[in-house]
């Protein structure tokens, strides 16, 4: 089997599969065919929503997302959950597409906004008063971001959504306390950094050994903090993305990847895999947010971080 | 449909397990004939077993038995992206049960796994040529992060968790075979068959890492995960390992074992006794050997390998130091 073009990925590939595999429902599962679930729909929303000729089907997807949303403004992973959770701010992001969503986008910013992952316990914090660090890892404790699940600890991937999901929200939609969370959560990436550059989930360093960064959780994190291309933190992260390119061997690591150097405008690296090539091996394991984060990657994308700033240049 | 969980029984009242323990040096050797003719034995050594006791073996622990037309479940330990194989648990060792299964003539062989620290599932399995060893990935390989959940109240309070959603590819499988390396861990001491089964709980549910399962207790939540879904069977890839600060970040250590049998519990400890180390003084074990297996090694049925043959000791962070073997010079 020949590998498509990167046109052709897009147009006939992951756009009808990303059309085919939307729910009656209105909502996506992680792959063709299984239940419907919040994340998934976000990604398939956020990618469709930047194809012209897709627009079919959406509203359908946005009501999905509207009519999973808890009473407390946040969205649970599955449907059968009712605790709300870091998809909450996915379902946020995507709903700022859509119009008709203001309410439902008021109370998420509102959920994440009140969402405060799991703090020390009093000796914990005694013990950090008193200038004792925690022996097992080296980051700042006290500072926080958000979890995945409510009361745990703060990650770098969901910190680095919600992030994302409060910076595309227009200012008079953001509840009181949004510019304080921001504050604390880009303190928290940027003391989660691994030493060299870069991110993995959330531990730069375990037992006096530096953790190794990831593909995924670093596009994530440079994403959330692409107004500061400059700061040394981000260099040292993109320049581990560039020289780590070339041996990913993940499509959704490669897509995210594309989609982060353009966001910062670096060359895309001459020696990185192609995604065609990567279709043809194993088709994304029928992935549907690989396939949304790969018409993302391959696409004009007016719904995505970092294209608001390319369009002005235009 | 779901499986039937087996009963939780007291230690007084479990028949013996049994534990093969077999030399295997190289990953380029024969692993499915070892591995074939491994759980031909346990088989006949169940159905001994089983027509001589009185007491409900099958309800009491995993079986062999007859697996025709069965759905087996293979849950590897892919943990991270790992060209070099030093932390995951070797695709030969996996085609080999595959194999192995089929030839035993279950209709469905697949592999499972929930990497809990990278969601790019792909690379990982690419990293380690599962491809090469089991064919195409689409229809065998399940990605258990991504899966369809559905809830499961827990059989026991260890933790504080009262449900877990967990992945109808795992509570759809007639038999479930856990597939760890043999491996120190700097949280919980060992990672072998047990700690194997945080795996089948999702990302999509619960984040990457799985961080409830850690402000629960990881001890305590590998006891409740291991009462909910308890693996049937268990194959520890032991020829190459890893010590020190694993689970990912050890040295990698040789075994030149593969260990494999009916309790998880007794697979575990014959493993920690391989490594060197105590089962009696990690936490989660002591606790497994109450209701889910035997940790008591007069109650574990030794094929194979004795332990002494093939005990390789394995370095432990100092904060395990405890759970070594005392050397005959402590001992003294």
């Amino acid at each position: 089997m020949q590998p498509p073009t990167n046109a052709d990925l897009v147009s006939t590939v992951c756009l009808p599969f990303l059309q085919a595999a939307q729910n009656q429902d209105g909502g996506w599962g992680f792959h063709p065919g299984a239940p419907s679930r919040v994340e998934p729909t976000c990604w398939a929303l956020l990618a469709l929503i930047g194809l012209e000729s897709s627009n079919e089907r959406q509203p359908e997807g946005f009501r999905f997302l509207r009519r999973t949303q808890l009473p407390d403004g946040s969205w649970p992973c599955s449907g059968e959950q009712n605790v709300g959770c870091w998809a909450t701010s996915l379902a946020t992001w995507a709903l700022l597409k859509d119009a008709q969503s203001q309410t439902a986008v008021t109370a998420g910013l509102r959920w994440i906004c009140q969402d405060w992952p799991r703090a020390d316990g009093f000796i914990t914090s005694f013990m950090r008063a008193l200038g004792r660090r925690n022996q097992v890892t080296t980051q700042d404790d006290s500072l926080q971001g958000w979890g995945w699940t409510p009361h745990t600890a703060s990650w770098v991937e969901p910190t680095a959504f919600a992030l994302i999901a409060l910076d595309q929200a227009p200012q008079g939609l953001l509840p009181d306390g949004a510019t304080r969370r921001r504050q604390f959560a880009r303190a928290l990436l940027y003391d989660r950094m691994c030493p060299g550059g870069g991110w993995n989930c959330g531990n730069p360093m375990v037992y006096g050994v530096p953790g190794n960064p990831l593909v995924e959780p670093t596009a994530w994190a440079l994403l959330a903090l692409r107004d500061e291309p400059n700061r040394r933190e981000n260099v040292m992260s993109l320049e581990w993305l560039e020289k780590n390119v070339s041996g990913i061997l993940g499509a959704g690591s490669l897509a995210l990847s594309k989609i982060c150097l353009e966001a910062f405008r670096k060359q895309w690296p001459m020696n990185a895999p192609d995604l065609n090539e990567l279709y043809v091996r194993s088709e994304f394991l029928g992935n549907v947010p690989v396939m949304a984060w790969t018409c993302l990657a391959l696409s004009a994308r007016s719904a995505w971080p970092g294209a608001a700033e390319r369009r002005s240049d235009a | 449909m779901h499986r039937a969980e087996p009963a939780l029984v007291p230690a007084f009242q479990r028949p013996a397990s049994h534990v093969a323990i077999r030399r295997a040096e190289s990953y380029e050797q024969d692993l499915f004939e070892l591995t074939y003719e491994t759980l031909r034995e346990l088989q006949r050594r169940e159905e001994a077993a089983t027509a001589s006791s009185v007491v409900t073996a099958a309800k009491a622990s995993g079986r062999l038995g007859d697996m025709r037309g069965k759905t087996v479940l293979l849950k590897p330990n892919f943990v991270g992206f790992d060209p070099l194989g030093v932390m995951n648990t070797h695709p030969a060792v996996v085609a080999a049960a595959r194999e192995s299964f089929l030839k035993l003539g279950a209709a469905r062989v697949l592999v499972g796994e929930g990497p809990a620290l990278d969601r790019d599932t792909e690379a990982i399995v690419e990293s380690i040529r599962l491809r090469e060893y089991v064919g195409q990935l689409r229809g065998t390989f399940t990605d258990l992060n991504l899966d369809d959940v559905e809830r499961v109240p827990l059989r026991t309070r260890a933790s504080r968790l009262k449900e877990l959603y967990l992945p109808r590819t795992v509570l759809g499988a007639d038999f479930v075979v856990s597939m760890p390396k043999l491996k120190t861990h700097h949280w919980a001491g060992v990672t072998l068959s047990l700690k194997n089964m945080f795996g089948i709980v999702p990302g999509g549910c619960y984040g990457w890492p799985k961080n409830v399962l850690h402000w629960a207790g990881i001890d305590k939540c590998i006891l409740d995960i291991n009462a909910a879904l308890r693996p049937d069977f268990a194959i520890v890839d032991g020829i190459s390992g890893m010590e020190g600060n694993g689970p990912i970040q050890g040295t990698q250590k040789k075994g030149n074992v593969l260990v494999f049998g009916n309790d998880p519990v007794a697979v575990d400890a014959t493993c920690c006794r391989i490594m060197g180390l105590l089962p009696e003084r990690i936490k989660y074990l002591v606790g497994a050997g109450t209701l889910l297996g035997h940790l008591n090694a007069d109650k574990i049925e030794q094929l194979g390998e004795s332990i002494a043959n093939v005990r390789t000791q394995f370095a432990v962070l100092k904060e395990f130091d405890k759970i070594k073997e005392p050397t005959p010079e402590e001992s003294n």
